[in-house]
């Protein structure tokens, strides 16, 4: 009998409720504020990314709301660990709900997959409560431990709205 | 006339300061939406965001909802986006491209340069209904000029003409439309729109304020007092600091500010301070500048001169972190702005790409810049009305302030010279003499 290999069937050498609960960790961290433990969750090449249109193609030809490599997310989160960033004194509390995933057929690379999921947040900071609704897809590689995040894609239902402060990722 | 006569205007702004009403009180909005927004040259948009005949995007200028639309005549038109019918709004989305205009309530449709195109069911109207009367198109504003591509529109059929209005502001513009390669830049890389509590002139303000970085964008600052890198092929931004050799090289900046117009400008730190830029895209690209115009024609074209220019009431150009920004006032306490991306025509796909993604990091709704701009915008509005003084006060530098040989104001470094000369403006205009 020969062996299944990763890129034959790449789904199947995944487990549904280990990458829910991966998911949920990773939604987890962001509420609670664990930035620096959220982005090593990034392959080194690893990538996020909030289109600000519902067709945007890609993050070149385009701005977009976030679009940050780690580096990127160094100097954000230094920046919210600063102790004189405005913006968030006093911070903004998240609390989100991640659910409705699926694993997506297509994906050829062996020890990855895609995961579509959706994401319910409310947001709250000095009176503004806000509500926020995204279909999510992950990119996810097999690690040693676990998983890494290849890229993370968020489509807001509202990508093209007009935003007040928004501080923390979704 | 309403209660706000021009002999009160002029209490509220003097040479220094300006009353805390201008930023809370309904009634100075209203004026300012019929004195400034309804008679000034108004931004509406790049000629490169509506390429091809039948292009369009929407917008407003003061409350008045206006298309800008390329005819298939190949010209730029604005025009109002409502029905010469009864009244709806035609075009609905933000951008779009269309043969004709088509309003949604009873059919009517318009040509693209406003014009009325065909009524439904024509047959039912009287006599009197003539179909070429020019207000049941949707009608064009009074007046409409370019400036390099940049699209200007006036609600008001006479006053100063564009190049008069711009002056030597519109040198800004000449500057940044030099450094594309091809002579050209592009505008359509998306929008950056946010919105904040606060009244407009707080964004018109800061835009153009260089004494507020080292305090609201404390937070952006690392420990050795650098800023994050905002260019291709440097490690690390500017030097900021509220003291030392830093903050001498920022007081080193020119000031500039237009004697009438209301336009200002905050230059460039001294070039002693720029890193050496050897990476090979931006290498690429000095080679394209050096080759359309000369090497020392290209490196004067380099030379980095202005920094943040405002165009007053309502637009914003930074030559740094390329981009076009629009002020929409939406009540006293309410405001939208939109950043457009600026792409160099020519230029290397890597320097424009990277334009586009320092962008997201400097003027995002979830920028590490434009963010706390925003939360020091709504604590001004809140904090205005607090009545232990009557004033919020513009006099750095005040006393230094020089005419130029045009008549205009120079100064030098953090001074908030701009504001007043955008406040003189602002006077000028809501008392009726501009």
């Amino acid at each position: 009998m020969a062996e299944t290999t990763a890129a034959e069937a790449p789904a199947a050498a995944f487990d549904k409720a280990e990458i829910e609960a991966f998911l949920t960790h990773e939604a987890d961290l962001l509420d609670e504020r664990r930035f620096d433990e959220w982005r090593d969750l990034f392959d080194e090449d690893g990538y996020y990314w909030v289109p600000l249109s519902p067709d945007q193609e890609n993050p070149d030809d385009e701005v977009s709301l976030f679009y940050d490599d780690r580096e990127t997310m160094e100097t954000r989160f230094a920046r919210l660990a600063h102790p004189r960033i405005h913006a968030q004194s006093p911070p903004t509390r998240t609390c989100r709900i991640v659910g409705n995933f699926r694993i997506e057929d297509g994906d050829t690379e062996p020890g990855s997959c895609i995961v579509a999921s959706k994401l319910i947040l409310v947001d709250y900071r000095q009176g503004d409560q806000r509500l926020f609704a995204a279909r999510v897809r992950h990119k996810l590689r097999r690690a040693s431990t676990g998983f890494r995040i290849a890229w993370k894609k968020v489509e807001l239902i509202n990508c093209d709205d007009v935003f007040g402060v928004i501080a923390i990722p979704f | 006339m309403d209660t706000l006569d021009s002999h009160r205007i002029g209490e509220l702004v003097s040479r220094d300061r300006v009353h805390r009403s201008i930023y809370t009180d309904p009634a100075i909005f209203e004026r300012e939406m019929r004195m400034i927004f309804a008679r000034a040259w108004i931004y509406v948009g790049h000629e490169s965001q509506i390429p091809h005949p039948g292009d369009f995007v929407t917008g407003v200028i003061g409350r008045q909802p206006i298309v800008m639309s390329r005819h298939t005549d190949g010209k730029v038109y604005v025009i109002y986006n409502s029905c010469g019918h009864r009244g709806a709004i035609v075009c609905n989305d933000a951008k779009g491209s269309a043969k004709l205009f088509r309003c949604c309530y009873h059919g009517w449709t318009f040509k693209t340069n406003g014009d009325l195109d065909a009524v439904s069911l024509p047959r039912g109207y009287g006599e009197r209904f003539d179909t070429a009367d020019p207000s049941l198109g949707m009608g064009r504003l009074p007046r409409v000029d370019t400036y390099r591509g940049f699209v200007f529109a006036s609600l008001a059929a006479d006053g100063p003409g564009l190049d008069e209005h711009l002056g030597f502001a519109g040198h800004s513009i000449d500057e940044l439309v030099d450094r594309a390669p091809d002579g050209e830049i592009d505008v359509s890389g998306g929008v950056h729109k946010y919105m904040f509590h606060g009244n407009w002139k707080f964004q018109l303000e800061n835009s153009v304020d260089m004494y507020h970085v080292p305090f609201s964008h404390e937070s952006t600052v690392s420990r050795s007092g650098r800023q994050f890198a905002r260019r291709r092929g440097t490690e690390a931004g500017s030097a900021i600091s509220d003291q030392g050799a830093a903050a001498a090289r920022w007081e080193q900046r020119g000031a500039w500010g237009a004697r009438t117009a209301g336009h200002s400008f905050a230059g460039h730190q001294p070039v002693a301070e720029e890193t050496p830029n050897d990476d090979p895209a931006y290498q690429a690209y000095v080679a394209l500048l050096e080759a359309r115009h000369g090497a020392e024609r290209a490196a004067e074209i380099l030379r980095p001169k202005r920094h943040n220019t405002a165009f007053f009431p309502n637009m914003t150009l930074q030559a740094l972190n390329q981009h076009v920004r629009v002020i929409i006032p939406l009540a006293v306490d309410r405001t939208e702005v939109r950043v457009y991306p600026i792409r160099l025509k020519g230029a290397p796909r890597e320097l424009n790409r990277d334009a586009i993604r320092q962008l997201n990091l400097t003027h995002s709704a979830a920028s590490l810049i434009q963010t706390d701009d925003m939360e020091c915008f709504r604590r001004c509005q809140d904090g205005v009305q607090a009545e232990n003084s009557e004033w919020v006060w513009f006099a750095r530098g005040a006393d230094n302030d020089v005419e130029d040989e045009r008549g205009d104001y120079v100064n030098r470094g953090t001074v908030e010279l701009p504001q007043r000369a955008q406040y003189a403006a602002w006077a000028r205009y809501m008392s009726g003499e501009a």
